[in-house]
């Protein structure tokens, strides 16, 4: 089959590799439909993230049809559509039974690696690293699903693949990333970065009773959606400064809540602090550019919650600890537990309330995937979410 | 409070050797650098008489100087615990096969102890020669959360402690075999299977 491997930094490829086959009794094998490139794989792309090796195949956004099930798995037949969230959680562990999917224990099989780094290991993912278990991702023709019992979700017939494939992870995303601001009425709430999983997070957010949204970016065209399709105010901060800005718009208290939707790759203008970590990054002095997690947590109102949606694999300087703690501030951060999220999110597309295909800009045959990365990480052609067709 | 040990006996040696080697290097022709190698060479000798390396600390090397097998001189000392969200009897029974104790490779599994429920003991033995020694023990959880299994192993060190340190930072201890086994048999008790991608394609050739 067809598949996209990742090479080097900056280097992936389009290969022809052996077709997955079952390997423990939940699996099942899933023919690939759809797939989707994400922000968080421009974070395995740029090399950013420990434990990738040449070969592997990425992608952890994916839905398709099942084409072979394991002995153990009841509920699947051949011939369904599934989506498939991107935590591999075994649905048994201490965590799973918590709902914390993305926490589930028993899923990664390199454990032992992600405690290393992080002291305990969260839950193996889909094409993302060997740090998280290693396990051949999704932007393929087909994909082994590990769990396939309580992970893939049946798509009814009426959804197009586009509506329900970001379920898979960027929609389940956002809306976690809005629901941990816990909105009270009047909240404002200020989104950094307006990519797929910010414009999903101020949707959210608006869904979920926020009086209004505040939208951080510098390019246009996402600034536009965020403000033309979804009703956002915006700030784009090449040219103003942030801090001053929601300030203003706040009426001198900050917003109620602030969500880092950008991550370690956090870029910033004019800026000596930009520099710092640019330069501590490339000496592996520091492995994260945490511009926007900063500037969130330095705006938010006090008593405030400060959401981390955007994915951090290390170490960062310079964090304002005593912003943080004088001013009764609340983080909230993880990997998405997808799984909890995929019922009632897949009613909200039924019903309406949220089509979340709109962050699609490009449509391409999965062939032309490193194209496609380049595109997107260098936010080219006015590139928001690319979805690949196998 | 006394530092606990993580050097072994080969290592203090090698110290004293090493630290004496270097102090009276200094000493022939005194020097502003070779005070420094003197100094360091001091500092080797203070570790082989504490019997400590504060810098084997943060990996968690401990030597047991006077192990409860008296045929092992002494042994480095490896500790592991997991919860495991299932009855303590159904945990127990699993452990109870011995190809599923976390037992060194390449030794005999002798069972030394064995209390239902609540314990499991092994000697491994190397032909007639003790390798290592280890047990289990189970308790409940506090809150209903199932069963912890803390492991407990002592093996006779090869390589010193030197060798225990690089073997941790490599990833390929008795240590990492140990937690590797428990969490191994949290999986299959609590999912019926072992999470594994052996076999799964890559663009690797
Ligand atoms: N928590 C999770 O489970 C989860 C899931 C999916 C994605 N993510 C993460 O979410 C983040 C965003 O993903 P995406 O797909 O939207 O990526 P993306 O690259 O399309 O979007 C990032 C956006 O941030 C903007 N940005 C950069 N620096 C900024 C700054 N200083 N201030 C404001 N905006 C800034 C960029 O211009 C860009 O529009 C990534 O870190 C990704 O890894 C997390
Ligand atoms: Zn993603
Ligand atoms: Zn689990």
């Amino acid at each position: 089959m067809r598949a996209l491997c990742w090479h080097d930094r900056h280097d992936v490829r389009v290969e022809t590799v052996p077709e997955p086959k079952l390997i423990n009794p939940r699996d099942a094998i899933v023919r690939v439909t759809l797939s989707a490139i994400c922000g968080s794989d421009l974070h395995l792309y740029g090399g950013f993230v420990p434990g990738m090796v040449k070969g592997d195949i990425l992608g952890h956004e994916f839905m398709g049809e099942v084409v072979e099930v394991g002995a153990a798995v009841k509920n699947l037949r051949a011939g369904e559509r599934v989506v498939v969230p991107f935590p591999i959680a075994c649905g048994n562990c201490f965590f799973c039974a918590k709902g914390l999917f993305s926490l589930c224990e028993n899923s990664n099989p390199n454990a032992w690696m992600a405690e290393k780094l992080w002291g305990y290991s969260p839950c193996g993912i889909y094409g993302y690293s060997h740090l998280l278990g290693g396990y051949a991702g999704g932007q393929a023709e087909y994909v082994r699903v590990p769990y396939a019992d309580v992970g893939p979700l049946k798509v009814p017939e009426e959804l197009r693949d586009e509506q329900a494939l970001f379920l898979s992870d960027i929609l389940p995303t956002g809306y976690m990333a809005a629901e941990n601001c816990a909105i009270e009425r009047g909240d404002t709430i200020a989104v950094w970065g307006c990519g797929p999983v910010g414009l999903l997070a101020i949707a959210s957010a608006l869904l979920l009773g926020a009086e209004r949204v505040i939208a951080i970016d510098r390019f246009a065209e996402r600034l536009r959606l965020a403000a033309l399709k979804l009703g956002a105010e915006t700030i784009d901060y090449s040219e103003a400064n942030v801090l001053e800005a929601l300030k203003e718009l706040t009426g001198g208290r900050g917003p109620d809540a602030c969500i880092d939707a950008v991550g370690m790759e956090a870029h910033a203008y004019h800026n000596i602090a930009h520099a710092y970590d640019r330069v501590k990054q490339a000496m592996m002095l520091e492995t994260d550019r945490p511009t926007a997690l900063r500037e969130a947590i330095m705006a938010c109102r006090s008593g405030g919650t400060v959401s981390v949606a955007g994915v951090y694999g290390g170490w960062i300087d310079k964090f304002p600890a005593g912003a943080l703690m004088n001013r009764s501030l609340t983080i909230r951060t993880g990997q998405t537990h997808v799984h909890r999220y995929l019922r009632p999110l897949l009613e909200r597309i039924t019903k309406g309330d949220i089509d979340p295909s709109f962050v699609i800009t490009h449509r391409m045959p999965l062939d032309q995937a490193p194209a496609a990365y380049r595109m997107f990480r260098d936010k080219q052609d006015e590139c928001i979410k690319v979805v690949l067709m196998p | 409070m006394p530092r606990s040990p993580n050097l072994t006996r080969a290592d203090r040696i090698g110290y004293v050797v090493g630290g004496i080697a270097l102090i009276v290097w200094a000493l022939r022709r005194p020097s502003w650098s070779r005070a420094l190698a003197a100094s360091v060479g001091s500092w080797f000798l203070y570790q082989a008489y504490t019997g400590s390396n504060p810098m084997l600390k943060p990996l968690g090397i401990r030597v047991n100087r006077e192990p409860a097998q008296p045929q092992l001189a002494e042994t480095i000392v490896v500790e592991e615990a997991i919860t495991i969200s299932r009855p303590r009897a159904e945990v127990y029974a699993y452990f109870a096969r011995p190809e599923h104790l976390p037992a060194l490779a390449d030794a005999e599994v002798d069972i030394a102890r064995n209390v239902a429920d609540q314990e499991l003991a092994w000697r491994g033995l190397r032909g007639e020669k003790l390798a290592h020694f280890g047990s289990l023990s189970f308790r409940d959880a506090p809150g209903g959360r199932g069963t912890i299994v803390a492991a407990h192993l002592e093996y006779a060190p090869s390589g010193g402690s030197l060798g225990a340190a690089l073997a941790r930072v490599m990833g390929r201890s008795p240590q990492r075999l140990v937690a590797d086994a428990l969490r191994h048999a949290r999986a299959i008790l609590e999912t019926g299977e072992a999470p594994s991608t052996s076999g799964q394609p890559s663009g690797l050739r």
